[in-house]
């Protein structure tokens, strides 16, 4: 369960990127964070993952308060939080397989096991037969299902993507997105930062709407689309 | 999770980092077996100097003398009773021989001798120690416990003489205890500026390691490893360079320096303690330049 309680975040010189947040994220539920750019999408990713400190307030993930957390145990929290990034963040000089066991290597898996959870995580992606592949010869669809192999591969409860579907074309963007649909069915909490508006029309999902840095709306999917309608 | 898994995991991306950037890495190879090649130059020297030490040293002795009227079989149970005390070697000194060597001493101004009514000149023992306890410390007691002996009227050996020897001894060795220390950290500082290139270059996979949940631990290892080896490295080019240096000049230096050597001695330029010192040392630096470097890298 995430939960945030008047949670601030400004940059010195700068208005707050989010300001008096307080939402609750239940586990297993899908949820965008929609807005126009600057409004805030990323940062409140950010503050899950510990990739920044709230000025103010409290973030809770899983029972653990983010804003008290120990350098130290950063870390720990990322194993349980697996992250998407719109520019993928791919190692160019690694292949697909290589690319995915970065996280296992990280826990210290065995090889071989290690070998078998990423053919089993390429199999769920549609990428087995593209294990030795080097990224660039993957397009930006299959680049991106590479990085959500390499977010999942390591069953976190939770799964963060930041504009997973920005560089893509519309096609590849449903396939993400039912993949990310699938994952989420599964059982992982999933969180998509996106400000595509036919996104939310096609998947009617619990929607929270962040205006400079102010959280708007947080409805679930029939006021999200009564919201879109009108909007 | 393995242990084993983890550190063949760091084993395989050290060398792997290396691989990909080896001129970074040959640079910092080089940086250290110049500086340990100094190291072990310097080294060598200071032996010289240290035998230019005791061969000076060779002259100090402690010389007793006794109270006038001394016979002479006194003088030679004293003699023995020194020598047995000290280890060393003690010489009886008769009058007449310590009025020679005065003389001689005098040279042309020896003639004034001649118009003493007696030679004033008392028996003495010249008492000489092995070359390592040739210092204040051991002198200093001696002299002091001949001086207690029934018989003896007094008993000197220079101190000053040897003090100052062994201040410039002293002088010396930690002069070049300092000089190495500041040299070995503007070596660890230039060898850290040159492994975060290395470490900038690898940012991006920094970056996902920091995202899937690597500690800083687990970041830093492969770095150490790359410096520890780097270092091992540095320090076998120095030691061959040390080598072939010894094999081309040594026996030339040897001519040289001569009069520094006794005979018999050599002067070793890869003696065991200095192959290993050179090890130790050179795995400090390369570890030193890496950990500050990526820990200069993981604060910024």
């Amino acid at each position: 369960m995430i939960q945030m309680f008047h949670v601030y975040k400004a940059y010195p010189g700068n208005p707050p990127s989010l300001a008096d947040i307080t939402l609750q994220i239940e586990k297993g539920e899908f949820v965008f964070v929609t807005g126009p750019s600057g409004a805030g999408k990323t940062t409140l990713l950010k503050l899950i993952f510990c990739a920044e400190k709230a000025t103010e307030g409290q973030v809770l993930v899983d029972g653990r308060n983010l804003v008290r957390i120990r350098d130290s145990a950063i870390p720990f929290l990322r194993r349980n939080v697996g992250v998407v990034f719109q520019d993928f963040k791919l190692l160019p000089q690694r292949t697909v397989a290589e690319n995915v066991a970065f996280t296992l290597e990280v826990l210290g898996v065995p090889r071989r096991e290690c070998r078998d959870r990423v053919m089993r995580m390429l199999k769920l992606v549609g990428l087995n037969h593209k294990a030795e592949v080097l990224p660039i010869r993957l397009s930006g669809g299959e680049q991106q299902r590479v990085v959500i192999a390499r977010a999942l591969v390591n069953d976190p409860t939770i799964l963060l993507a930041d504009e997973p579907t920005g560089n893509l074309d519309p096609a590849l963007t449903i396939e993400i997105m039912d993949l990310l649909c699938e994952v989420n069915v599964r059982g992982t909490t999933v969180l998509v930062a996106t400000h595509d508006t036919q996104l939310l029309g096609r998947y009617p999902k619990r929607t929270l709407r962040l205006d400079r840095g102010y959280l708007v709306s947080s409805q679930d999917d029939l006021a999200s689309r009564r919201w879109m309608a009108a909007g | 999770m393995s242990v084993l898994a983890k550190t063949t995991y760091f084993w395989r991306s050290a060398v792997r980092g290396i691989a990909r950037r080896p001129f970074i890495h040959l640079v910092a190879v080089v940086t250290i077996a110049v500086v340990l090649f100094a190291a072990g130059l310097a080294r060598s020297a200071a032996q010289l100097v240290d035998s230019l030490l005791v061969a000076i040293g060779g002259d100090v002795e402690v010389t007793v003398y006794l109270k006038e009227g001394a016979t002479e079989s006194l003088a030679g149970e004293i003699a023995s009773e020194l020598a047995s005390k000290t280890g060393g070697s003690a010489v009886v000194v008769p009058p007449h021989a310590a009025m020679e060597r005065l003389r001689g001493e005098l040279g042309e101004l020896g003639d004034v001798l001649n118009d003493l009514p007696r030679n004033p000149l008392p028996y003495s023992i010249q008492l000489q120690l092995p070359a390592d306890r040739r210092t204040p410390q051991v002198l200093g007691p001696i002299a002091a416990e001949a001086r207690s002996i029934a018989g003896v009227a007094g008993a000197e050996f220079g101190e000053e003489a040897v003090a100052r020897l062994s201040s410039i001894s002293k002088a010396l060795r930690y002069g070049g205890v300092v000089a190495f220390t500041i040299i070995a950290f503007a070596t660890v500082f230039i060898i850290s500026a040159i492994l975060q290139l290395a470490i900038y270059s690898r940012r991006e996979e920094i970056e996902i390691q920091k995202l899937v949940g690597a500690t800083a631990r687990f970041v830093k290892a492969p770095f150490l490893i790359e410096g520890t080896m780097q270092g091992l490295v540095g320090a076998g080019v120095a030691m061959v360079g040390l080598w072939a240096f010894s094999a081309v000049f040594g026996p030339r230096l040897l001519v040289l320096f001569s009069f520094l050597v006794r005979p018999g001695d050599r002067v070793s330029l890869l003696a065991p303690s200095l192959v290993a010192e050179l090890l130790a040392l050179g795995c400090a630096l390369g570890l030193g330049g890496s950990f500050a470097a990526v820990g200069r890298f993981l604060k910024g």
